[in-house]
């Protein structure tokens, strides 16, 4: 993007998300937010905690925003499910980074979600969408099943390691190393790193792959480490190139609909059950069940 | 189960900032937790930030509260031009509260500029979060 653009409006955009961020069922089904024209590139990072996700993403950030992009950034932490507040720490792992002008970086809870990602981030991607950004990263913390939700929303999926990995790379290997579509060791300076990269590559390698699938690549970076952050970068770069010329934009618009279509269900069911009147509880399964489904419709 | 009365300040989100060039920040981290633990979802700037980054962020992220932690004597000028920023940024509505160190005889001019409340490091934190809350509810 070579052309001068207006500095991002960050006040108008920052009230622009919050509404998203709240915006109730009801205004989702009545067409809330309007739907965008361009949709922005979406990368999503992910891993366990500890990684250093928020650091290379503000490295890698770095690289990206000196290309000339404008770089939009979803970073989400967990909320506590004690006292249901959050420390929203990811951006100031990325002071280094934070007040560059072509960068918005938005803070949030994951709230009532429990993959890892937030509610309404169907909402708060189309929000984004409408503000002229050429890449936005979703930021999530995450084993097991995040890994996995966040795939259904974003067009690239960033799986970050690290040295201490080792257990999660067990736990891992049935279904989420499968999902992502580089995988990072971070720290690679630590002890173990390489011994993870090779466990990691060598559970892709057994796998059927295709001459028309990708095959995940497999890196390894650290702080200091500029070659390696150039091959992610590169990697980043070629892997959207690659979903761009392949990708089936019907069948990624249904995959994205269903999972939002998804959310909205879970979100009034959730509602739904929280207020449900003893009595129906007292009415056995199935009829509880009927119920449901009714207020529901 | 979670109710309003334990977590008064469940879905606010608050930032907490330090303008200026104080040199350490435990303050502003043990307000943090104190603000988790009251439900909050609380945003830190880190240290050494200026006026208008703080403003910034504080519509970048949406918030409903700044608190800014103030140690190094500067108070006076940096919150004036915190309140001019936010301004710029079109978020003049958002409550401002003070922490730190703040001589008594400067409270009048803070709060004549804004404030809306001031917590000196000799309160208990506990009277901290209960006055946010109330201010934001």
């Amino acid at each position: 993007m070579l052309h001068p653009r207006d500095p991002i409006d960050r006040s108008s955009l920052g009230r622009q998300l919050t509404r998203a961020a709240n915006a109730p069922v009801a205004d989702i089904l009545a067409g809330f937010p309007a739907q965008p024209a361009h949709a922005a590139v979406r990368i999503g990072v992910t891993g366990p905690p500890g990684a250093g996700k928020s650091s290379l993403t503000a490295r890698l950030c770095r690289r990206r925003l000196d290309a000339g992009r404008r770089l939009g950034v979803i970073a989400i932490d967990p909320t506590s499910p004690f006292t249901s507040g959050a420390i929203l720490g990811d951006r100031i792992r990325m002071e280094d980074v934070s007040s560059h002008e072509q960068l918005f970086i938005r803070s949030l809870a994951s709230r009532g979600a429990h993959n890892g990602l937030t509610d309404n981030l169907p909402e708060i991607l189309l929000t984004l969408d409408c503000h002229d950004f050429d890449e936005v990263i979703v930021e999530t913390v995450g084993i097991g099943q995040v890994e996995c939700a966040v795939r259904d929303l974003v067009d690239t999926t960033v799986l970050v390691l690290n040295p201490e990995s080792g257990d999660q790379v067990q736990a891992m290997k049935a279904g989420v190393l499968e999902a992502a579509d580089i995988i990072v060791v971070n720290k690679a300076d630590l002890p173990g790193a390489t011994k993870i990269a090779a466990e990691v590559q060598s559970v892709i390698r057994i796998r059927d792959h295709s001459e028309n699938d990708w095959t995940p690549r497999v890196l390894m970076t650290s702080r200091h480490d500029e070659p390696g952050l150039e091959n992610l970068d590169h990697a980043l770069t070629e892997h959207l190139r690659w979903v761009r010329s392949r990708v089936d934009e019907t069948a990624r618009r249904r995959a994205r609909l269903a999972y939002h279509l998804n959310t909205l269900v879970m979100r009034l069911s959730t509602e739904r059950i929280r207020d449900l009147p003893p009595e129906w509880l007292d009415a056995g399964l199935s009829e509880a069940f009927k119920k449901l489904i009714e207020s529901l419709s | 189960m979670t109710s309003l009365k334990l977590q008064p300040l469940r879905g606010k989100r608050i930032l907490i900032a330090k303008p200026g060039l104080d040199g350490h920040d435990i303050g502003a981290k043990v307000i943090s937790l104190a603000l988790r633990d009251a439900g909050a979802e609380v945003i830190y700037t880190g240290l050494r930030k200026s006026p208008e980054y703080v403003a910034r962020v504080a519509a970048e992220e949406g918030v409903d509260a700044v608190g800014l932690s103030l140690l190094s004597g500067s108070h006076k000028e940096l919150v004036k031009d915190v309140m001019e920023q936010l301004r710029a940024f079109e978020a003049s509505e958002l409550p401002v509260f003070v922490g730190g160190t703040i001589p008594p005889q400067d409270r009048e001019h803070l709060l004549e500029l804004g404030v809306k409340g001031i917590f000196t490091s000799d309160m208990r934190l506990d009277d901290v979060v209960a006055s946010v809350a109330k201010a934001l509810a």
